[in-house]
């Protein structure tokens, strides 16, 4: 409720800045014109084509980097040697800037789409890594020791401890995930591309468009927060075990006195999540 | 039969030798409790009978077989409550049921019985996390007892709940034990529980090296109740005979103690 009244003060504010001209309105239009350039921009499908591209090159960079990440995260978690020789190289991807990349993109695969997907895939791909890597790394022994006393195998324990934790970190890792597909898609287009939001914004910018380049904006946060809310949804789904989940039943009152709690076992992926 | 017999058992860690010489033998549905110093092997002792560690001498057998690994017939309830997070309170307790093979529905309905039987009738669907402590022990209880084991191991199994709790505890594991007619080697550190629980209380010396250094025999039958007996004046008189010989390798850690 307070965010909404916060939302209504911030835009309501601006569009009376703008329109009593405390504010350049050239620079910043207000909320009503950049959503006129929004209707327009819907009202002659121009913008479509170009959304399209985006859209594909983002999830096609999310796709290749969610599998090819969690295979190499799954294959370093099984082969020491392996994560060994490529665990390094991953640290060093995740610590630099991965946008700048997206040159070296534009000289090897040229201006299409090809390079914006490699440019989404390699951010992706490196969070992808570590969120399943380090979550079969984190596997709680006990889980898999209880599993074995009461009778299971290897299937067993891959099927009850090894698949669900994993899975736990996966989601959290899915979300983050999400936004670098979108970050590499546009700001690949941004540096060089015939076609894409990014071009639209470079465009947009080039020509001082200060609607134009808003209206991107906000079409590019609606997209991601549509996939966050899909995400979301289905990572609560995935995880309903975990109480932070589980508001609708609140934690039943203890018929016998409450006691400490052991650490909490739930993964959850630090710096991923939050 | 013995449900176990254990001769000569030693466990090194490195250089370290955990255990040395350890000779201990449970007879079917006999209840022991093990007690000694902290650090001194019983963790240890009670994970080669579970076949989660191979000795490194000596013999081990359940029911006459060698172990080589976790047996079917063999049920661990650890200090911590692992349950798996995952899955609800009935679907961890259905766990072992269909490892065994049997069909889902068979073994919910199964588990739900035995939720009843540790009072947890009505929490099925919920989840480890919206469990109290207490009651996350109860469904542990109920799962490993739905496996059916013929010897029951224990860990410190109510090290972390509090002392009402505990007790209550206590008195659900000696009424289902005693239903299922399982053995049982319980390993704890509360003297009093111990001799509460057990027909015979066997003390470890400190370690290195540790082993059995007195077994006593537990004056009243079973099944019982374990916090009402702690009046008994018989009772009293046992733990400080124990608590004599425990006294004595508490000593050889280092521990100065008064009288």
């Amino acid at each position: 409720m307070s965010r909404l009244v916060a939302l209504v003060l911030l835009f309501g504010g601006w569009e009376l800045s703008a329109r009593a001209r405390w504010l350049d309105p050239v620079l910043f239009p207000p909320p009503s014109a950049v959503g006129w350039v929004l209707y327009e921009l819907a009202r002659t499908g121009q913008v479509w084509s170009h959304f399209r591209v985006t859209v594909t090159e983002a999830l096609a960079g999310l796709g290749l980097g969610t599998g090819v990440g969690a295979t190499l995260g799954l294959l370093c978690a099984s082969f020491r040697p392996l994560a060994e020789a490529l665990e390094p190289a991953m640290a060093l991807l995740n610590a630099i800037p991965r946008v700048i990349l997206a040159p070296v993109f534009v000289i090897w695969l040229g201006i299409g789409m090809a390079s914006k997907v490699a440019l989404s895939f390699v951010l992706v791909m490196v969070v992808m890594f570590f969120a399943t890597y380090t979550g079969i790394r984190e596997v709680d022994r006990r889980l898999v020791e209880r599993v074995r006393t009461l009778g299971g195998g290897r299937r067993e324990v891959l099927r009850e401890v090894y698949v669900p934790s994993v899975t736990a970190w996966v989601a959290s890792g899915l979300k983050v995930a999400v936004g670098f597909a979108f970050t590499g898609a546009v700001v690949g287009e941004f540096v060089a591309s015939s076609q894409g939001l990014g071009y639209l914004l470079s465009f947009a910018q080039s020509t001082y468009n200060a609607a134009l380049t808003l209206a991107l904006v906000a079409l590019v946060v609606g997209v991601i927060l549509v996939l966050f809310w899909a995400f979301g949804s289905l990572e609560r789904w995935w995880l309903r075990w975990k109480p932070e989940y589980r508001r609708a039943r609140p934690s039943v009152p203890a018929p016998t006195p409450p006691v400490a709690r052991p650490a909490e076992q739930a993964p959850t992926a630090p710096g991923l999540m939050r | 039969m013995s449900a176990l017999r254990i001769r000569d058992l030693e466990v090194r860690y490195g250089t370290h030798r955990v255990l040395a010489g350890v000779d201990l033998e449970l007879e079917e549905g006999e209840f022991l409790g093990l007690v000694g110093p902290s650090g001194c092997g019983k963790s240890t002792l009670l994970r080669c009978v579970a076949g989660l560690l191979q000795p490194h001498a000596g013999s081990v057998e359940v029911f006459g077989i060698p172990v080589r690994g976790p047996s079917p017939d063999v049920g661990i309830l650890f200090q911590d409550d692992a349950l798996l997070p995952w899955r609800t309170a009935r679907e961890n307790v259905a766990l072992p049921l269909r490892f065994r093979g049997q069909p889902i529905r068979e073994a919910m309905e199964r588990a739900e019985g035995w939720l009843r039987r540790v009072r947890l009738e009505g929490f099925g669907d919920h989840y480890p996390a919206e469990l109290s402590g207490g009651m996350r022990k109860r469904v542990a209880l109920a799962q490993v007892l739905a496996a059916r084991p013929r010897l029951l191991l224990m860990d410190e199994p109510f090290a972390s709940v509090d002392a009402i709790v505990r007790h209550l505890l206590e008195v659900d594991v000696s009424r289902l034990v005693a239903d299922t007619g399982a053995a049982v080697l319980l390993v704890t550190h509360d003297l009093e529980e111990a001799i509460s629980l057990s027909d015979r209380v066997a003390v470890m010396s400190a370690g290195p090296g540790a082993r059995l250094v007195e077994v006593y025999r537990v004056p009243f039958g079973r099944p019982r109740d374990p916090v009402g007996v702690r009046a008994d004046p018989a009772f009293g008189s046992l733990v400080s005979r124990v608590w004599s010989t425990l006294r004595t390798e508490v000593a050889r850690m280092g521990w100065e103690l008064s009288a």
